[in-house]
C-alpha cells in the first residue's frame, strides 16, 4: 500500500484551476520530485498536501488514513520552504527545538534531539547564532533540522535550494539526498530545475498547466518524453516538425520528432558504426558552445538547425565555423512527440 | 565618492545644531536667572524658579496626569492596533489599502474641528465623557493611530509572516501561540518606534487637552498654558523640566527595550 496517496485533489481560485484531477502515490522511503515550470501549480499542491491550503475536491491519504480535512498541525508532516521560514527571534538551537516544544517533549529528550539534528545537518558551534547571522546555506541546514527533528512521517521541500549560489546548492543538494537516504524519509521535492530533479529524484511527476504529465524516473522521462512540453522543458531536444523530419530524417510522421543532441553522431572515418545508427546527412556548423567536457554544436541540416553534443577529448576534434560534416542518427533514440495536450491522472 | 569640503560640510552641522540646540539653551539660561532685562547676559543666577515648580503639587499632579493618559492612550492603541495590523496582513492582505487610507483620516480633520465635535456628542445628559480622562484616552488614540500603525505595518512587512506562520503551524503551534511567541518578538522595532513617536506627540498635546478636559485633568500643557501669566522664567522651568523628563523616560525605555 502507497504510504501517501493523492487523489484526484482538485483546487482552483474563483473560476480558474490551479490544479486539477491529481492523482499520484509515494512509497514509503520514496524520493519524488514535482518538477515543473513557474505558476504551474507545484508549489499550492504541496500546500495542499501539508494542509496550509484547503483543497476543493480530492482526497489525500497518509498511511490509509484519510487527512484531507485534517489541520496541518496534526498531520505529521514538515516543510521547509524556499525563504527558509526561520524565526528571526530564536537562535538556530531554539528554532530547532521549536517543534519539540510544541509537541512538549521533555527538556532531557529536547536536548538530545537537537544535538543530533545539528550533528546531521553539521551545524556544530552555531547553535547560539541568530539567523541573521548565518549564511543562506546554513538557514537552510537549519530549516532542514528543524523540520528533521520532529521525526516527520513525510518531508515536503519546497524549492529549498533556489536561493543559495550555485555551489552551496550542488553540496546542499547532495547533504540532502543523503540524509534523506539515511533516514529513509518520505520526501516530496518541489522544483523548476530539470537538472536538480534528475540528479535527486527516485522518481519525478512532471506538472504542467495545473496537470501531472508525465510519471515517471529520472530516465524514463529523460529518454521517453510524454509529449513536446516534456521535450522542451528536459534536456536541449532537437524538436523538428513532421515536414522537418521528413527533410532531415527521411521519416514520414503526422506528429513532432525529437532527437536528442547526443544521439547524433558526426562520422569519422575508419569507425564502424552499429546497424541502428543511420540517415547520414550533411550539414554545416554553425557555431560551438564549449560547456566543460561537451562541446555543443549547432550545425545547419537543409535548412533545419539541429544541435549536436560532442565529447570534448581534445582541440583536435573541434570543427570550426563553416565546417561541413557528415551525420548520422541513433534511430533508437529517435521519438514521435504529441502536441502539448496530454494528462495522465 | 567625492571628497567632504570639510569647512562647508561642518558649517551646515553647525547651523542645524545651533537652530535645534540655541532655543533650548536661552530657555534652560532664563529658567536659571533672577532677571534678564536690560542686559546681554542675566543679571543673576538662580533655581527658585525650579524650588517653586517642583513645591507646586499642581505641576507634579499635571506631569502625572501626562503620563498617564499618554501610557493609557498608548496600551489602548497596542492593543488595537498590533492585532488589527496582523490579520489584516496574515488574513485579509487586500484591506492594506484600505488600512492605509483609515489610518490618514486623523490628519484630514483639524484637532480644533474634532475637539468640537467631540464636545458635542460627549456632554449629553447620556453620555458625559468631557471633563474626563475617558475622552482623552479616545482622542489620544485616534492622535497616536497613524503613527503606530505605519511603525508596526512597515515592521510586519519586513517580516516573511506567512512561510513564518506556516512553518509553527507544521511544527505544531496555533495560531495565538505563534502570533505570542514568534510574531510579537520579532515586531519589537516596530514597537518602539511607535511607542516613542506617539509618546512623544502626545505628552506634547494641547488642543484636546485644553478644550475636551480643561483644568478638569490638568495635563502638564495645559498647565503651561495657564501659567502663562505667572512669570517668563517660570514659564520657561517648565518647559526645560517637561524636556528633561521625556528625555530621560526616552533614556529609560530605550535601555528597557535594548534589555529586552
Amino acid at each position: 500500500m502507497s504510504f501517501l496517496r493523492v487523489d484526484g485533489l482538485e483546487k482552483k481560485y474563483d473560476d480558474s484551476f490551479v490544479f486539477s484531477h491529481i492523482h499520484f502515490s509515494l512509497e514509503k522511503g520514496e524520493f519524488v520530485t514535482l518538477l515543473g515550470p513557474s505558476g504551474c501549480g507545484k508549489s499550492t499542491l504541496l500546500r495542499c498536501i501539508a494542509g496550509l491550503t484547503q483543497v476543493d475536491d480530492g482526497q489525500l491519504f497518509i498511511d490509509g488514513v484519510n487527512v484531507t480535512d485534517t489541520p496541518a498541525r496534526q498531520r505529521g508532516i514538515a516543510m521547509v520552504f524556499q525563504s527558509y521560514a526561520l524565526f528571526p527571534n530564536m537562535t538556530v538551537r531554539e528554532n530547532i527545538a521549536f517543534g519539540l516544544k510544541m509537541q512538549k517533549v521533555p527538556p532531557s529528550e529536547q536536548s538530545k534531539r537537537v544535538n543530533e539534528a545539528v550533528e546531521l545537518v553539521e551545524l556544530g558551534g552555531k547553535e547560539q547564532r541568530y539567523p541573521s547571522e548565518l549564511s543562506g546555506g546554513q538557514c537552510q541546514r537549519v530549516a532542514l533540522a528543524r523540520s528533521l527533528v520532529v521525526r516527520p512521517r513525510i518531508l515536503l521541500l519546497d524549492e529549498p535550494l533556489s536561493a543559495l549560489d550555485a555551489r552551496i546548492r550542488k553540496n546542499l543538494r547532495e547533504q540532502l539526498r543523503s540524509i534523506q537516504k539515511e533516514l529513509g524519509l518520505t520526501t516530496l521535492f518541489v522544483t523548476h530545475d530539470q537538472e536538480e530533479a534528475l540528479t535527486l529524484s527516485d522518481r519525478i511527476l512532471l506538472m504542467n498547466n495545473g496537470k501531472i504529465i508525465q510519471n515517471g524516473t529520472a530516465e524514463e522521462i529523460y529518454t521517453e518524453p510524454a509529449d513536446a512540453f516534456v521535450v522542451r522543458f528536459i534536456g536541449n531536444y532537437n524538436l523538428l516538425s513532421a515536414e522537418q523530419a521528413h527533410q532531415v530524417l527521411g521519416i514520414q510522421s503526422q506528429k513532432q520528432v525529437a532527437i536528442r543532441p547526443e544521439s547524433i553522431y558526426v562520422r569519422e572515418e575508419g569507425r564502424q558504426y552499429p546497424e541502428h545508427v543511420r540517415h547520414p546527412v550533411r550539414g554545416e556548423v554553425v557555431d560551438y558552445l564549449l560547456l566543460g567536457n561537451v562541446i555543443r554544436y549547432r550545425i545547419k541540416v537543409s535548412n533545419v538547425e539541429l544541435l549536436v553534443d560532442l565529447l570534448n577529448r581534445s582541440s583536435e576534434r573541434l570543427f570550426p565555423a563553416g565546417a561541413n560534416l557528415e551525420l548520422l542518427f541513433n534511430t533508437h533514440e529517435i521519438r514521435e512527440v504529441d502536441e502539448e495536450n496530454s494528462a495522465i491522472g | 565618492m567625492q571628497r567632504p569640503n570639510s569647512l562647508g560640510h561642518l558649517s551646515v552641522i553647525i547651523i542645524f545644531m545651533m537652530v535645534m540646540i540655541l532655543p533650548l539653551l536661552g530657555t534652560l539660561l532664563y529658567s536659571i536667572s533672577t532677571s534678564w532685562s536690560s542686559g546681554l547676559l542675566p543679571d543673576g543666577i538662580t533655581l527658585k524658579w525650579y524650588t517653586s515648580l517642583f513645591a507646586d503639587h499642581r505641576f507634579l499632579q499635571a506631569m502625572m496626569n501626562s503620563v498617564l493618559v499618554c501610557l493609557g492612550a498608548l496600551l489602548l492603541t497596542l492593543v488595537l492596533v498590533v492585532p488589527t495590523a496582523f490579520i489584516v496582513f496574515y488574513y485579509f492582505p487586500f484591506l492594506k489599502p484600505f488600512m492605509n487610507f483609515i489610518i490618514l483620516l486623523p490628519f484630514a480633520v483639524p484637532p480644533v474641528v474634532s475637539s468640537v465635535g467631540l464636545l458635542q456628542i460627549y456632554s449629553n445628559d447620556v453620555v458625559t465623557l468631557t471633563g474626563t480622562p475617558w475622552i482623552l484616552l479616545g482622542a489620544y488614540f485616534t492622535v497616536a493611530l497613524p503613527f503606530s500603525y505605519r511603525a508596526i505595518a512597515n515592521n510586519m512587512a519586513n517580516l516573511n509572516l506567512q512561510d513564518m506562520l506556516d512553518a509553527a503551524h507544521l511544527l505544531g503551534a496555533s495560531t495565538f501561540r505563534a502570533f505570542f511567541t514568534i510574531v510579537l518578538p520579532n515586531l519589537k522595532t516596530g514597537l518602539m518606534v511607535s511607542l516613542f513617536l506617539s509618546f512623544s506627540l502626545l505628552i506634547g498635546e494641547f488642543v484636546f487637552a485644553n478644550i475636551l478636559v480643561g483644568t478638569r485633568f490638568e495635563t502638564v500643557q495645559v498647565y503651561l498654558f495657564n501659567m502663562k501669566t505667572r512669570s517668563g522664567h517660570f514659564s520657561s522651568a517648565v518647559v526645560v523640566s517637561y524636556f528633561l523628563i521625556i528625555v530621560l523616560m526616552t533614556i529609560l525605555a530605550g535601555q528597557w527595550g535594548k534589555k529586552q
